[in-house]
Order: C-alpha cells, then structure tokens, then sequence
C-alpha cells in the first residue's frame, strides 16, 4: 500500500513511523484501522488516550454512565467540568482536543445482548474497559463468536490482569467459566482502587492493541499477566484453550449471545 | 517437606499475604497440597471453596505454572518448592 500521509500527519506521528517496525507503511495501518472501546472509565481513560494519540482512524466509545466526581480519581480524561456530563461526550471531546485525524463514534449505552453483536461489527478490535462480570462475559462470547479480537484488563485494588484475546480460542471462558457468586469478587465501588493501577494495565491494553493492529512483537494471547502495584510482581499465568469451552471449543454449545442471560454466574445454558 | 502457594486479589488477602509456604507429606499431590493450604488458612477455604466444598469453577488452580483440573482430585504429584497458585477473577474497571 502507498503511504498517503501528509506532512503533518509526517510530523505527528514521527517518532512511532521513526521505528522500523512501525514506518509509514503501519502508520497507515493505524489511520485504518477501527476500535471498539467498551467502558470509558479508569481503564478506558488511558486506552482512549494513547489509541486516539497513536492516530488510530476510528475509534468507538461505548459507555451508558455519567460522569462523578468520585471517578476523576482514576478516570483521567475526565475533568471537574465534565461531572454529570455522559462519559462518551466527555472522551469524544478529549480525542477532538487531542488528535483531529481520529473519527470517534460515541454510544451512551451499557452493552447488552441486544446491542453488542452490532455495536462491535465493524471495528478491528474490541478492548474490554468495563468493570462488571456480566460486561465481561459479554464482550467475551459476542467477540469470540463473531471472531472479532479483543483485549481484557481488570482491577482490584492495587492488583491487574490483561491478556489479548484473537478472537479464535482461548477465551475468557477457558480461563473463568462463569462469573463468581455475587459480592465474592467485590467491584471498585466496594473494594476500592488505587487510581494508577487501571492507568497501568488500560496502558498495557492500548500496547497490546497498537501491537495487533501493526502485527508486531508477541501478545499476550495464550497468557494472564498479573501485575501487583504493591509488590511489583507481574506474573505471566498461562491460559490455554479448553476443547470443551462452549464458547470457543470444539463444539460450541451456542452459536448466540441471545441464548445467554448475563446475571448473576453468566453460565451458559446446557 | 515445604511448598508455596501463590495467592491473588481476594485469596491473598483472605490469607494475609500474596505467598505463603504449606508443610506436606513427602508423597503430597495437588489435592493434599490444597487441603494443607486450607487447613492452615481457613478464610482461604471460606473464599475458594463453594458451599458443596468443591472449588468454585471461576478460581483456577496452577502447579509449576500448569493447569490443574478437579484439584480437589488431583494425584498430581508435588515436590519440595514447588509452585502452586490460587487465581481468582477480578472485575474492576
């Protein structure tokens, strides 16, 4: 393909078309290139960020919440200004600020599994910033079952997982099959959260999806990374596909997120 | 003889720390490993362990870094140092 990047799109993007693995040549890949990001919260702050920075062409935000004044703790593309303003209107106005080359589709809406096989069609990877298992599973079984990669990362206190997933197997289920009981796994609201650690593993997510997009370098399909602010141990817990997996194996139990309820364990019917 | 069980979010801090060592028998498999493991810590068990007293499907077991299915069944034998860990989801976002 004939790099189509002009002189100051030459200029932006320098220092990444500046790397052999990068050049023009990925530099227009990313201007091409289209993702999904699914929760504009303390995870999705950085992965906008650095996504819309990086010059990918299009992204998408898909968030139904408001902005508190007890998000700006971690939730750092929002301001004081924006409290009470939808999530995805605040992100869309930081990408418009910081990069006028990225196209930003905004959705105020909670992903459901009426909405999320279409609202992920069309993007060349979903990235999983929602902080609810119910979200989680969903992402998982609607991108895994329409092949669509994405990238997982969660956080609990001052803890962090990330993995990427292809879109083929492993998935989410081969590594957690179905959601913990309720209240067992408290959420950031509960548990509480220390503001840097979705700044450090939304920051892995948006490496790991620039690295897709560009195919460069090892992702972290096929493995769990661990990180732990408090000790600064990242432990690599590996995840292999289960043929079994009724999502992704051998012989999937469901072709369709509408045979599934996603409450409470998100199992998924027999 | 010694081993060490690795314990993320909710199980580490169940235990009250991220790493700690379990004694076992010289013949130990995963299975007696795990019931050292919630002997020692009861609120470990109390977070793991479903109210039937299987391990709930969504904390996965590891030996060395392998996945280890039915641990409460597993004969997988265990040596001295090794490696085992307790990894439960997390959600937070």
């Amino acid at each position: 393909m004939a790099p189509s990047l002009d002189p100051e799109q030459l200029d932006r993007y320098s220092r990444q078309i500046v790397l052999e693995s990068v050049g023009p040549d990925g530099q227009d890949r990313l201007l091409d290139s289209a993702v999904l990001v699914v929760g504009v919260g303390g995870l999705g702050s950085p992965v906008i960020q650095y996504l819309a920075a990086a010059g990918i062409g299009r992204l998408g935000l898909v968030d139904g919440d408001v902005v508190e004044r007890s998000n700006l703790q971690r939730q750092i593309i929002h301001g004081i200004d924006d409290v009470g303003r939808p999530k995805v209107d605040s992100g869309a106005e930081f990408v418009a600020d910081l990069n006028p080359n990225v196209t930003v589709e905004t959705d105020e809406t909670a992903l459901s599994a009426e909405n999320a096989t279409e609202l992920i069609e069309g993007y060349d990877v979903v990235v999983d910033a929602t902080d609810n298992f119910p979200a989680r599973f969903l992402v998982n079984d609607a991108c895994t079952l329409t092949g669509t990669p994405f990238v997982h990362g969660a956080v609990y206190r001052f803890e962090g997982q990330v993995t990427t997933f292809d879109g083929t197997g492993p998935c989410y289920r081969c590594l957690f099959p179905s959601a913990p009981p309720e209240d067992a796994i408290p959420d950031c609201a509960t548990a509480g959260v220390l503001g840097v650690v979705p700044g450090t593993i939304g920051t892995i997510q948006a490496t790991e999806t620039i690295k897709h997009l560009l195919e460069i370098g090892e992702s972290l399909n096929g493995r769990v990374l661990h990180y732990d602010a408090k000790t600064m141990d990242v432990e690599s817990v590996p995840l292999k596909a289960r043929p079994e997996c009724p999502i992704c194996g051998d012989q999937p139990a469901v072709d369709s997120i509408q045979a599934i309820t996603y409450e409470g364990d998100c199992a998924i019917p027999e | 003889m010694d081993v060490t069980w690795k314990l993320f979010a909710t199980l580490g801090e169940a235990a009250g720390d991220t790493e700690v060592t379990v004694t076992v028998s010289d013949d130990a498999t995963v299975a007696k490993a795990l019931d050292s493991l919630f002997e020692k810590y009861p609120a470990v068990a109390e977070e793991a362990r479903a109210e039937n007293g299987s391990i709930y499907e969504h904390v996965r077991t590891l030996h060395e870094g392998e996945d280890v299915e039915n641990p409460l069944d597993s004969d997988r034998g265990v040596a001295a140092g090794d490696e085992l860990a307790l990894f439960p989801p997390v959600s937070g976002g």
